[in-house]
């Protein structure tokens, strides 16, 4: 043995300081290398994991909020078709309610004007009734010459308003 | 017109032996080399993990990519227990040894030394290299298989204890029980004895398969490089066959010095494994 690594060139000197060499790339490059750069894989290992737990939760929550969402969609669409029958009753009930009024109010017009036509009609008759008495009575007084006194005048004042129906 | 005869393998290097650099007394050319390597891994892996960052830089991300993809292999060999504590040794055994592999491809190597000139800066015989990759000595690749033994009899001895590791290797396997596992002990401790040798050997295997295959890629590369010379080629052909022969090769190489560090880390993860698997039966 000592004969053949003898001949292969093996010197203790030599094997030591490589032996030396060799131990220092294996401390350091363990202590300064492989150490930092496992903890480092180690440490993007584990956000990775949290990162993809996180990933779940978040899509629990995601998932729990779109169905939050969809019921208060439901609810509000529930809502607004209940306020949008109700505006609707309402105006149909208001609109109901202004032509009823609007029909009384032209009705109470119609009257009134009914009435005020009624009352002017017959002031124009009684005024009219006046005036052809009076004329009865010139033409009474021109024909016979004669001047009437008040009992004349008033009775044949009353059997014209007696004998003319206009 | 070609002079076959006489060619025979340039032996690269210098030699098997790493030799001293002559201004450097006992110093060789491989430990230099192993030296440069040692500054420039660790110079890389500190600029690199210096200001780590969750979203990393180019360095940061490359030395995270290596280490990562080591840790898997180191973990689906030797199994998660065992992993964090053998993964720094297996890891550096693969990163070094490597970057020695390749360091021994740059121009210069091997062919930048001491010799006998024959006119300024060139040489007519190169004696002693200055530069030799670190895996191309026995002492290097001896030094990488001691230190990985020692590690290993701790984390045996670790995981199972003393008492538990003379067990796991000269006691009963594949949990048998009663009188056949009495009558077959004393097989299981020749089997045992068989294993201690193995393990005893383990070093050399190891050490002699890097060794050999690195440097017998070194004088592949060296022999292919001068064959044109070699044979009687014009001179002018002799330097374009010094470029093409070798190109070929040193693709190979690339290949080669991988795949001698896959070979080395992997074998030694299995060691561990072998060491350190529980006998279930035993539980």
């Amino acid at each position: 043995m000592e004969g053949i690594l003898q001949t292969f060139g093996l010197d203790w000197p030599k094997f030591i300081s490589q032996v030396i060499i060799v131990l220092l790339v294996y401390f350091i490059l363990s202590k300064y290398a492989f150490g930092p750069v496992l903890a480092m894989l180690e440490a993007r290992r584990r956000r990775i994991a949290e990162g993809e737990s996180n990933l779940k939760v978040i899509e629990a929550e995601l998932g729990k909020a779109e169905d939050k969402v969809q019921s208060m969609l439901n609810q509000a669409n529930l809502d607004a078709e209940r306020l949008i029958t109700e505006a609707r009753e309402s105006a149909e009930a208001v609109r109901g309610q202004k032509t009823q009024e609007a029909i009384k109010e032209a009705q109470s017009i119609i009257e009134k004007a009914r009435e005020a036509s009624r009352l002017e009609h017959e002031t124009a008759m009684s005024e009219l009734r006046r005036d052809f008495g009076r004329l009865v009575i010139d033409a009474t007084s021109k024909v016979t010459g004669k001047v009437l006194d008040d009992g004349d005048q008033k009775r044949i004042n009353e059997e014209t308003a007696g004998q003319v129906a206009l | 017109m070609f002079a076959f005869d006489n060619i025979n393998p340039l032996i690269a290097a210098g030699g098997i032996n790493a030799p001293e650099i002559p201004a450097l007394g006992w110093i060789s050319n491989s430990i230099v080399v192993a030296v440069i390597v040692t500054v420039g891994v660790l110079l890389f892996t500190r600029m690199a993990t210096k200001r780590m960052e969750l979203i990393p830089g180019s360095k940061q991300n490359l030395v995270e990519y290596l280490v990562e993809f080591l840790y898997g292999q180191v973990e689906g060999i030797v199994g998660k227990h065992v992993a964090p504590k053998a993964f720094p040794l297996l890891a550096t055994v693969f990163i070094f040894i490597l970057a020695s592999n390749w360091f021994g491809l740059l121009p210069g190597v091997g062919t930048i030394g001491f010799g006998v000139t024959k006119a300024p800066l060139v040489l007519e015989v190169m004696e002693t290299p200055l530069l030799r990759p670190a895996t191309a000595d026995l002492n290097m690749t001896l030094a990488l298989a001691v230190v990985f033994m020692a590690v290993w009899a701790w984390l045996s001895i670790s995981e199972l204890g003393f008492w538990g590791t003379i067990v796991h290797i000269f006691g009963p396997k594949g949990g048998l029980q009663g009188a056949l596992k009495y009558l077959l002990t004393p097989i299981f401790i020749f089997v045992g004895i068989i294993e201690v040798v193995s393990i005893v050997f383990r070093p050399m295997s190891l050490s002699l398969r890097l060794l050999g295959n690195i440097f017998a890629g070194e004088t592949l590369l060296h022999t292919m490089g001068e064959l044109g010379e070699k044979i009687g080629l014009p001179s002018w052909m002799a330097v374009i066959t010094s470029v093409v022969f070798p190109l070929p090769f040193y693709f190979m190489e690339i290949l080669v010095g991988a795949l001698q560090a896959t070979v080395f880390s992997l074998l030694c993860a299995v060691y561990i494994k072998l060491a350190t698997t529980h006998d279930e039966a035993a539980h």
